[in-house]
């Protein structure tokens, strides 16, 4: 899905270099999490 | 173990043989019933619980104590709290307290070609801010107005959360995990161009509706995805607009992409339960070509004709008509209960469940009464 | 004068493009009253044809309402002309969804084909209470009233409009319809209707026998 408001980890990543060598397994899924949250709750408005 | 930890256990291998298409101890059932219906007959005000889901708790305790089922009777629910904050019009609070979804449009016919380019961003700049006014404004008043509102909705979810881990562990129901999508089609027509909108689409640009529907379905396919397939559960999908279709606007327009939809679900290990609302009946050739075991609830239709077509690919579901336990007596009611169980427990691969929701409840109706004895004779002789 | 066959068969098509060609090359000749009225009439005759089609299963109802929908914009291209004529009615109806449920869908398809069918259709939208009801009836002195709903819990509601009739002594003066997902002859009979329909073309056929 590309799109400007919703971004998968590696896109993430890429925008935000400071999060280079920080500890990955901990970051990503909780920013994956909250991506994925505002989605799921963005899409159910319109269910 | 105690009693009620073997009673989910049992019935979660219930689902487990039914979803993958085993003749399953007996006919799995599920109230057919909604927290509409439990609030009224505890006796409380329809608004008043949704708004202060304090009040809840006994609400459930009194419906699961009352009638028997397998599956949560909670169901899919809409919560007023976050609506409000967002000063929605797609859904809104009527006067008697029941959560509807009044006629919208929220994409113009000449915003196709934005959607289909980009469908999220096209939902988040053009269709939110439409639909829900307070999505609509300065960028800071829309942002704080996003944060009240999901927080508002996780606070309520998590509530509801809570009541319903309590009943599943006093009740022992199945523990199934749920999404919700649609089919494209649906989707661009029930919250997006509308009815009357997507019908007159249907003549001016069926090749703008084909190709939104290609474009939004990665989103739907996204939206239904589990957290893990492997869960106990299915992908929920309603379904609207075919019935009102021509066969070849459904053929062309509907169909591909739906089909899509239930096949990656499928492919991913996700069981996908289909509410075939309407009459689907001149459809059933179409539905035959979906993916072994999906769940099929009936709203309208032949059963005898449905289990002969479907019955030994599909699971099927649904076609209890739910106006029975309104006019008939309890004795026509187990009897149609029966004569449902005649024609589509054999073999297994069949749910029971009503063709539509029980939402509104009135004291001395007997509603309440034909429910509970037709959920009790399901349960009592639902034995394979 | 146009062509009102072509006309006629335009509409039973839901051609879109070849009806407003027509409607407004037809304004644009400045015409008469009682030539647009035939226009009208050749309209209607085409939503007849909508209705067969319909009731033979090779129209649903996403076309019944796009039917609606090229009507009304016809009647406003026509209305210029129209106006002085005084439009012949066949009936009058007050129509309305019922009191706790917001659907409209279906009581706007109706509502848009009897409109097309020459009645007088005062819409009182959705949730309408029995009072409502009561005041506009009153107030029109309809032929018809016609209660749409979708829910369930619409069926008490609209046993509720009834009563509120029966107890306003004006049940008598009207003919009572219902229509929408929910209702059955046997709920007809609980609710005291006059007639039932879960399909709008049927149930515009129900009205027009009323008003013969």
């Amino acid at each position: 899905m590309d799109s400007k408001y919703y971004a998968t980890w590696e896109e993430y990543l890429a925008e935000h270099p400071e999060l280079e060598g920080k500890p990955e397994h901990a970051i990503a899924p909780k920013i994956q999490k909250y991506e994925d949250a505002v989605f799921v709750f963005v899409m159910d408005l319109l269910l | 173990m105690t009693d009620a930890v073997a009673m989910t256990n049992e019935r979660n291998q219930m689902f487990r043989d039914l979803f993958s298409g085993k003749t399953p101890k007996r006919v799995p059932l599920s109230n057919p019933a909604t927290q509409d219906f439990a609030i009224q007959y505890a006796g409380l005000d329809l608004a008043e619980c949704q708004w202060d889901l304090t009040k809840l708790e006994p609400v459930y305790e009194k419906f699961c104590q009352d009638f028997v089922t397998d599956t949560y009777p909670g169901g899919s629910i809409r919560l007023p709290s976050h609506y409000q904050i967002l000063g929605s019009t797609p859904i809104v609070m009527s006067s008697s307290g029941f959560m509807q979804h009044p006629e919208v449009v929220g994409l113009l016919a000449e915003e196709y070609d934005e959607f289909i380019a980009s469908p999220y961003d096209c939902i988040v700049e053009k269709v939110l801010p439409r639909l829900f006014t307070e999505l609509n404004g300065a960028p800071g008043k829309v942002a704080m107005t996003l944060a009240k509102a999901m927080r508002a909705q996780s606070d309520d979810l998590a509530y509801l959360g809570t009541i319903r881990a309590k009943m599943n562990a006093k009740y022992g129901y199945a523990t199934m995990m749920g999404a919700l999508t649609e089919a494209p089609f649906d989707f661009m027509a029930d919250f997006l161009r509308s009815f009357k909108g997507i019908s007159g689409d249907v003549r001016r640009y069926p090749d703008k509706i084909a190709a939104a529907c290609e474009a939004v379905l990665p989103l739907m396919i996204k939206k239904g995805t589990l957290p893990n397939p492997a869960m106990l559960g299915y992908t929920f999908i309603p379904l609207h607009m075919a019935p009102y279709l021509r066969d070849k606007d459904f053929a062309t327009l509907y169909w591909p992409t739906f089909k899509k939809l239930v096949e990656t679900m499928a492919g991913m290990g996700q069981n996908v339960q289909l509410f075939v609302e309407q009459d689907w009946m001149r459809y059933l050739d179409y539905l035959y070509e979906l993916p072994e075991n999906t769940i099929m609830r009936f709203e309208y239709g032949d059963p005898k004709l449905v289990k002969e077509k479907l019955g030994k690919k599909h699971i099927i579901s649904g076609f209890y008509p739910i106006t029975l336990l309104q006019t008939g007596t309890k004795q026509q009611c187990v009897d149609k209960a029966k004569e449902l169980m005649d024609v589509l427990a054999p073999g297994g691969k069949y749910w029971f469940q009503a063709d539509k929701s029980v939402i509104n409840f009135e004291a001395k109706g007997p509603v309440a009464d034909n429910m509970r004895a037709v959920l009790e004779y399901v349960h009592e002789n639902g034995t394979y | 004068m146009i062509d009102l066959k072509i006309l006629t068969q335009a509409v039973g098509d839901l051609d879109e493009k070849v009806i407003l060609g027509i409607i407004n090359d037809f304004v644009a000749t400045n015409p008469s009253g009682e030539d647009a009225q035939k226009v009208v009439l050749a309209c209607q005759q085409g939503m007849a044809i909508v209705g067969d089609l319909f009731e033979k299963n090779e129209y649903y109802v996403g076309d019944l309402i796009f039917a609606g929908e090229l009507l009304s914009q016809t009647i406003e291209l026509l209305k210029p002309v129209l106006s002085g004529e005084a439009t012949q009615k066949v009936g009058s109806m007050v129509i309305g969804t019922v009191e706790g449920d917001l659907h409209d869908i279906g009581k706007n398809i109706f509502g848009s084909m009897a409109e097309a069918a020459g009645f007088e259709v005062y819409d009182l939208g959705i949730d309408v209470s029995p009072r409502a009801f009561v005041d506009k009836i009153k107030e029109v002195k309809p032929d018809i009233v016609g209660m749409s709903g979708v829910l369930t819990l619409a069926i008490d509601a609209m046993r509720n409009t009834v009563k509120a009739l029966e107890e306003a002594g004006i049940r008598e003066g009207v003919k009572v319809i219902i229509g929408g997902n929910p209702v059955n002859e046997d709920a007809c009979k609980q609710i005291g209707a006059d007639a039932f329909t879960t399909n709008a073309a049927e149930g515009l056929k129900t009205c027009q026998g009323w008003v013969k």
